[in-house]
């Protein structure tokens, strides 16, 4: 798919990311000036370098003064923002328990940058998109699991059950403004990170994950550009009637029970 | 607009006609997609299932059934396709003042997601999901637009281009799912209270 973006001005958090670079690089693929926001500004800006027109810029979502340095920094190289593609975002690998001995700390660690960055960061990103005079797009990256509940991540499914929700009340407050607001819902994702998860070392799905894709009509991960494609549609003008949309990229898997 | 390579795509577009299907057609066809008629015995590579989007008290719909379901059949033997249903918003939210339709439209989105379970990986299945569309209005309700985010009707173009995105050939992991068109008015009250 083609869409003309060319001349717009689009942020994405944790743009270094695996999905992040999908995102960045079918945004940029079609015209867009892109903001590789991260945390992780090495990383931003070895990515950038690859990707024509793409700037790196450090933002932690956590933290409304570095949100603020990062929005400023955009103001004095462009005069406004048109896309803002919200997806930085953790999960834990590691504590995989019950909520009775789920640690608190990591309940504060993962919320607080899936569900209140995302806040800070589309609060500040509001009036540069009314400055552009034509409205505005928000593509939250939000989680199957926001959707259908899975046990032992807790804070992550509240978290990403808080994006949706988030979204749908953004679309109706800022549609008035032009501004439209929608969420992608991948399922798992294939990146550097989830291979040595999924796969074994012969290339076959690891024991538990074939289990696990049993229950995905398609019967594989995504992958970030398959995310992207959707992040793509939905910033573009040709979706200038979609908003407050939750659209599941899971290969099928929130369709139903297939089992 | 949206451009998607269709070259070489046979497509059937079956069902109820009106504007938004023409349009969407009419988009397909001049992406590069190449029209068989709906008797043809040849199973296409796109399928589009049009379900009435104007709210009509029981219309029939057993044809976008039993299309939908021989054509996926025949698609998952063949090894691949895509089927786009075309259906109102109110298959997933109904309105009080249209109540057989709405359970019409809801037993078409079950049919459009137990079809994307059954018939994948071969066969992708989506839906679009159609609100206040055009004025006078080609689709939805009135009342609809009072709820809306954008606090107007949409227009028959923003449906052809979402159905674009389903044909999309990059478009590869979204299936059993219906995205709706329809200003915001399925996310909830756009009104302050």
């Amino acid at each position: 798919m083609q869409v003309d973006l060319i001349g717009q001005v689009a942020v994405v958090t944790g743009g270094a990311g695996a999905i992040g670079q999908g995102i960045v690089t079918r945004l940029a693929e079609n015209g867009a000036t892109v903001v590789v926001a991260d945390i992780d500004l090495a990383a931003a800006k070895a990515f950038a370098a690859r990707v024509p027109r793409a700037r790196a810029l450090a933002i932690d979502i956590t933290d409304e003064t570095s949100i603020g340095a990062g929005i400023s920094a955009i103001l004095r190289e462009f005069d406004g923002i048109d896309i803002l593609v919200n997806n930085a975002g953790i999960n834990s690998f590691v504590h995989r328990v019950n909520i009775d001995t789920f640690p608190v700390a990591e309940w504060d660690r993962i919320t607080k940058v899936d569900l209140d960055g995302l806040f800070l960061m589309s609060r500040a990103a509001l009036a540069p998109m009314t400055a552009r005079g034509q409205g505005g797009r928000i593509v939250n990256i939000a989680s199957v699991v926001g959707l259908a509940a899975m046990r032992l991540q807790s804070p992550f499914v509240a978290a990403k059950a808080g994006v949706v929700h988030l979204t749908r009340s953004m679309a109706l407050e800022l549609g008035p403004q032009g501004i439209r607001v929608n969420a992608v819902a991948p399922g798992s994702v294939l990146s550097e990170g989830t291979r040595a998860l999924f796969y074994g070392a012969d290339g076959r799905f690891a024991a538990r994950t074939a289990e696990f894709m049993a229950h995905v009509p398609l019967g594989r991960p995504g992958t970030p550009e398959e995310i992207a494609e959707a992040v793509l549609f939905l910033a573009s003008p040709a979706a200038g009637y979609v908003t407050g949309q939750i659209l599941a990229v899971d290969g099928g898997w929130t369709a139903g029970f297939v089992i | 607009m949206v451009r998607v390579a269709l070259d070489g795509k046979s497509l059937v577009v079956a069902g109820d006609r009106n504007a938004i299907v023409a349009l969407a057609e009419e988009r397909l066809v001049a992406s590069g997609a190449h029209l068989l008629a709906s008797d043809d015995a040849a199973v296409p590579d796109i399928l589009i299932v049009s379900f009435p989007v104007l709210p009509a008290e029981d219309p029939e719909t057993g044809p976008q059934h039993e299309i939908a379901e021989r054509m996926a059949a025949a698609m998952a033997g063949r090894g691949h396709g895509r089927i786009v249903f075309l259906l109102s918003a109110m298959a997933a939210m109904p309105m009080r003042r249209h109540p057989g339709y709405a359970v019409g439209q809801a037993a078409a989105l079950a049919r459009m997601r137990g079809l994307a379970m059954r018939f994948a990986p071969a066969v992708l299945v989506n839906a679009v999901g159609v609100g206040a569309i055009g004025a006078p209005l080609v689709a939805g309700d009135a009342a609809m637009i009072g709820h809306t985010a954008l606090g107007r009707a949409g227009t028959a173009l923003d449906v052809a281009e979402t159905v674009l995105f389903l044909c999309d050939p990059a478009n590869t992991y979204l299936t059993g799912q219906m995205l709706s068109v329809d200003g915001g008015w399925s996310a909830g009250y756009g009104r302050n209270f």
